[in-house]
């Protein structure tokens, strides 16, 4: 057989055709992923209604937003004290590191040391940002409640069960803990006086 | 380009390892493939492609839809919302679900084409008999994965269809009851079916992936058979399966794909032959649908069964139309292969063709006394082929068979 074959028209060709052919291979890749990302009904089921005023003084309610837990608490006077002086144990006190830890509606430096648009009721993302266990609600001072689960000048806040990680009653992390963040917080906004809208 | 892939030192480390330079050089680089074949021969790389989508298309679709036929608060079933979920909530369910309901039909086109071929150029006779009834094992668990895969959207046609066939096999002698008991895990079509049915239907792909597998090692161990039917001289008559017919199939692929995406994107339903009308009402086991046929690729099939005034007559016979396929290769004892030299065999073959389509048209119509007698006729014309066959090279004078290809 003899070989009068144009190589580079044939090269050409089969790149052309080759390449052609790993684009539209590529491209069939995007239907099949894409249909494992969130469905419709699973994002337009994103948001949350609440009635706050259902919380009692400082208690905790667990709630469910986009099928992740979320801590409701209605913080009292007294705790919202226990929130204040600690800055120097706390790793990110001003809730800067990253977006998951501040909203929009931080926009004075109050709201951003509560991490609440109301002081009282505290809306959080009840993950540890560790690995993703809920805490504990720990919210009384010192060892006496809950022994040596939380060190002696325990302020008050949550505790994870799961590697130990210390959270105040802002959901701000303690030094020392495996947590990198702050417990995260979401947008979300006041419909009437007590009843919030989460997400 | 496999050759400066298998240059590689990542290759050869692999090759030392598991020998697959030689498998490869065996089964593609160096697999001799006659000279001659035509684009009779695409359509078993099409098969493969198309099992291929419909696994693939499978494993995705199962990951939103919910085998039950519990009721939902909106009046429907779990199993009947998740594929309406699939359609307008998943992202690309729609076209994964079409792909999916396409690629059934698309696959039996493809199959049945790669059949006819086999019938035509004589490809089920010697040395490739074992060949021939794998893939006929395959043409069978193929169509118990689409009947089973029909239940699965719980409308009137899945429901309706599973109870006629379960039923079916009421009409064997002593143990009919307890087999249809046990196919359907109650005393009517219902819940336990669905599941039943939902766990076969994932099973019956594994097994054809197996099986497809041994149909295409005994391919290459018997190697093909061509259009003129005769043996080939190895060295002299053959190409190599790569690069030749890997790009010869990759164009059939192109021009398959064309069909195919028709359907997919502008035609779904193909009129009611792909997805039947009556199965976008949900199941109610309290009302049959007006008309009730399986889809076209059963339909053959169907009308045997129907052309019988007995139940256990038409049963047995549909069962022995399929039965039948398995000893075609020791019924015919013609010494040539190709229907290019039996001009007997040519005649009947074509006949056999046209009596399948006009079996498969008069399975999906709405049952008439004329239409029955069609279907009756079409039946006899159907096991005449079967019948005559051993006794065709008494008579029939066959052309001289070309020395070379």
């Amino acid at each position: 057989m003899t070989d009068h074959a144009d190589h580079s028209r044939r090269n050409f060709l089969y790149v052309a055709a080759g390449g052609l052919g790993a684009v539209a291979a590529g491209a069939t890749i995007v239907p099949f992923v894409g249909s494992m990302l969130p469905a419709a009904d699973t994002l337009a089921a994103s948001k949350t209604e609440f009635e706050v005023s259902t919380v009692a003084e400082g208690q905790l309610v667990v709630i469910q937003w986009q099928g992740k837990p979320v801590f409701i608490v209605n913080r009292t006077t007294d705790m919202l004290n226990r929130i204040q002086g600690h800055d120097d144990k706390l790793k990110d006190p001003m809730s800067q590191a990253m977006s998951d830890v501040q909203a929009d509606w931080m926009d004075t430096e109050e709201k951003r040391i509560n991490r609440s648009i109301k002081p009282e009721y505290l809306v959080l993302v009840a993950s540890c940002t560790h690995l993703g266990c809920i805490p504990l609600f720990k919210p009384t001072e010192g060892q006496k409640d809950w022994g040596d689960s939380v060190p002696a000048d325990w302020a008050g806040g949550w505790h994870c069960p799961c590697h130990g990680s210390l959270y105040d009653l802002s959901g701000r992390v303690v030094n020392g803990s495996p947590a990198p963040n702050n417990l995260h917080v979401m947008q979300y906004k006041y419909m009437t006086d007590t009843k919030v809208l989460i997400g | 380009m496999i050759e400066s892939m298998m240059k590689t030192r990542l290759f050869q480390w692999v090759d030392a390892r598991t020998d697959a330079g030689s498998i490869i050089r065996s089964q593609l680089t160096e697999y001799p493939a006659p000279r001659n074949l035509n684009y009779m021969w695409n359509f078993g790389s099409l098969a493969l492609l198309v099992l291929v989508l419909q696994i693939l298309t499978g494993i995705f679709l199962v990951m939103y839809y919910k085998p039950s036929a519990e009721m939902t608060a909106g009046g429907f079933t779990v199993a009947f919302d998740s594929i309406e979920r699939i359609m307008r909530d998943v992202n690309f369910g729609w076209l994964i679900r079409y792909m999916h309901a396409v690629g059934a039909s698309a696959f039996f086109i493809v199959v049945y084409l790669h059949i006819a071929r086999g019938l035509y150029y004589g490809s089920y006779k010697g040395p490739r008999e074992l060949l021939w009834i794998i893939g006929v094992v395959i043409l069978l668990i193929m169509q118990g994965a689409a009947f089973f895969g029909y239940l699965l959207p719980w409308g009137q046609m899945s429901f309706w269809g599973a109870t006629v066939i379960t039923n079916l096999f009421g009409a064997v002698p002593v143990i009919g009851d307890l087999i249809s008991e046990v196919l359907r895990g109650g005393f009517a079509v219902g819940d336990p079916t669905l599941n039943r049915f939902f766990s076969l239907h994932y099973l019956f792909p594994l097994l054809l992936a197996a099986i497809v597998g041994g149909h295409v090692h005994a391919l290459h161990v018997v190697h093909s058979n061509n259009p003129e039917g005769i043996d080939i001289d190895h060295e002299k008559e053959t190409i190599p399966f790569h690069p030749y017919y890997t790009i010869k199939d990759a164009f059939g692929v192109a021009v398959f794909l064309i069909p195919y995406c028709y359907f997919v994107f502008f035609n779904p339903e193909a009129w009611g032959y792909f997805i039947e009308v009556d199965n976008f009402v949900p199941a109610n086991n309290l009302q049959t649908p007006a008309h009730i046929a399986p889809v076209w690729y059963l339909t053959p099939w169907y009308t045997i069964l129907r052309s019988f005034e007995s139940k256990l007559l038409g049963v047995a016979a549909m069962g022995a139309s399929l039965a039948i396929l398995f000893v075609l290769p020791f019924l015919d004892r013609s010494k040539v292969r190709s229907a290019r030299y039996r001009p007997v065999y040519r005649q009947m073959v074509i006949l056999f063709f046209i009596s399948v389509l006009v079996l498969g048209y008069c399975g999906h119509s709405a049952p008439t006394a004329t239409l029955k007698l069609v279907g009756q006729i079409a039946t006899a014309i159907y096991f005449g082929f079967f019948l005559l066959l051993p006794f065709v090279h008494k008579f029939e004078k066959t052309k001289p068979v070309p020395e070379r290809i």
